[in-house]
């Protein structure tokens, strides 16, 4: 029998690693999503993670998450080096090689996929709703309010633009599932999709398999198979800082000068949704955040 | 450092800061400013509220106008159409007035931040 999907909804994945809590972080994410898009929550997880959230976020989860998908799925060994700030950066596995599989573990008819450090901080997303198929961002910009380093916005000197898979909406048409059988093969065949379209690094990064099975859907040229989300993925960089939250929208943040690390500006950010790649940042103010949410 | 030099520094750190806070307002106006209607994206700019009471006032009750992705879309409801650009268009300026009144009076980075 084929499966019943119903309603919208978001789906986060968290795997956690050593050095970072995802499913704490996930909590946070649902939390503002809740209260933002007001819309159903499942969390994707393995077995010891959900133990883990269970024991830890005793208080929180069964609000919060209203469907747990438990997969065992076996992941790429894939180390990322993060940044903490410009000074601190510490290694860590990043379990991302099944992010394709959301079609088939979403509960929903209309899905919006997360990544958990990606804070909802408006109900802005709630209009990805009324589109078909497949949306993704496809700018983005800093704190600074500059744009990514020229191979963040293309797929190196190939010219292919780049999509974010941070933010990902879909439905349950042909199309979709076109999307994301692709989105499998070019996951399975990431090496020689990275020799095709020159990409650089030895991460697996998702950016790149949705950009290549976008272009690909696209008849390879600049089209429209799938939506681009009306504005830009506003992001917080690894190396820039959080120092403190006034509220669960306002946020004053350090934006690192990426030529000269040692120079920052102050940023006052707020009523917009944000990236934030610096998860031990976004970890940091994991409770005065929680806070501000009990105080509502 | 010469005092003029390090003066000037000073208010060069502190317009580069208010000039970014600036653009973060812009960015939420902005997105205030998106409207969806009818499966398209447009803009709730004076020249969109103006060519769709245009419309309007030559007595089109529907027209096909083309949204801001170039798709044809239409338009049943052009009185519809033009009350959702005028609600986004007045909600996104009203909150630019009082978000750049905030950081026009603000004679430093402190107060910009809030502290």
């Amino acid at each position: 029998m084929d499966q019943q999907y119903e309603g919208k909804g978001v789906c986060f994945f968290a795997y956690n690693n050593e050095e970072i809590d995802y499913v704490k972080l996930a909590t946070l994410c649902a939390r503002y999503v809740k209260h933002f898009l007001n819309v159903e929550v499942c969390l994707i997880t393995d077995e010891g993670s959900y133990h883990w959230l269970k024991e830890s976020q005793k208080e929180y989860y069964k609000e919060f998450f209203d469907y747990v998908v438990i997969t065992d799925d076996q992941m790429k060994k894939n180390v990322r080096n993060h940044f903490d700030s410009p000074w601190t950066q510490f290694p860590a596995q990043f379990s991302n090689s099944n992010k394709h599989r959301v079609y088939e573990y979403s509960p929903f008819e209309q899905t919006l996929l997360l990544d958990i450090d990606y804070i909802v901080k408006t109900d802005f997303l709630n209009r990805v709703w009324e589109l078909e198929g497949v949306a993704m961002f496809d700018k983005a910009a800093s704190l600074r309010n500059d744009s990514p380093h020229f191979n963040e916005r293309y797929l190196y000197d190939a010219g292919v633009k780049m999509w974010w898979s941070t933010v990902i909406y879909f439905d349950r048409s042909n199309e979709s599932k076109l999307f994301f059988d692709l989105w499998s093969h070019v996951a399975e065949n990431y090496d020689f999709y990275q020799f095709l379209y020159n990409f650089p690094g030895k991460l697996f990064r998702t950016d790149y398999c949705v950009s290549v099975a976008t272009h690909i859907l696209n008849g390879m040229i600049d089209s429209d198979f799938v939506n681009s989300i009306d504005d830009k993925m506003y992001y917080m960089d690894q190396k820039d800082d959080w120092i403190e939250s006034h509220s669960i929208q306002e946020w004053i943040m350090l934006a690192n000068d990426l030529d000269k690390n040692w120079e920052n500006i102050l940023c006052n950010h707020r009523n917009l949704d944000v990236h934030v790649m610096n998860k031990r940042a976004l970890d940091r103010q994991w409770e005065p955040l929680m806070e501000y949410f009990n105080e509502l | 450092m010469d005092e003029r030099l390090q003066k000037a520094l000073e208010f060069s750190n502190y317009n580069l800061t208010i000039t970014n806070e600036k653009r973060n307002i812009k960015n939420r106006v902005n997105q205030l400013q998106i409207v969806h209607h009818s499966g398209g994206v447009f803009l709730a700019q004076p020249e969109t509220i103006a060519f769709v009471k245009a419309l309007i006032d030559l007595e089109y009750k529907e027209s096909i106008i083309i949204d801001t992705k170039e798709n044809p879309i239409r338009i049943s409801d052009l009185k519809e159409l033009l009350e959702k650009l005028v609600n986004a268009y007045t909600s996104a300026t009203q909150e630019f007035e009082v978000e750049y009144n905030k950081i026009r009076k603000s004679r430093s980075i402190k107060s910009i931040m809030g502290w």
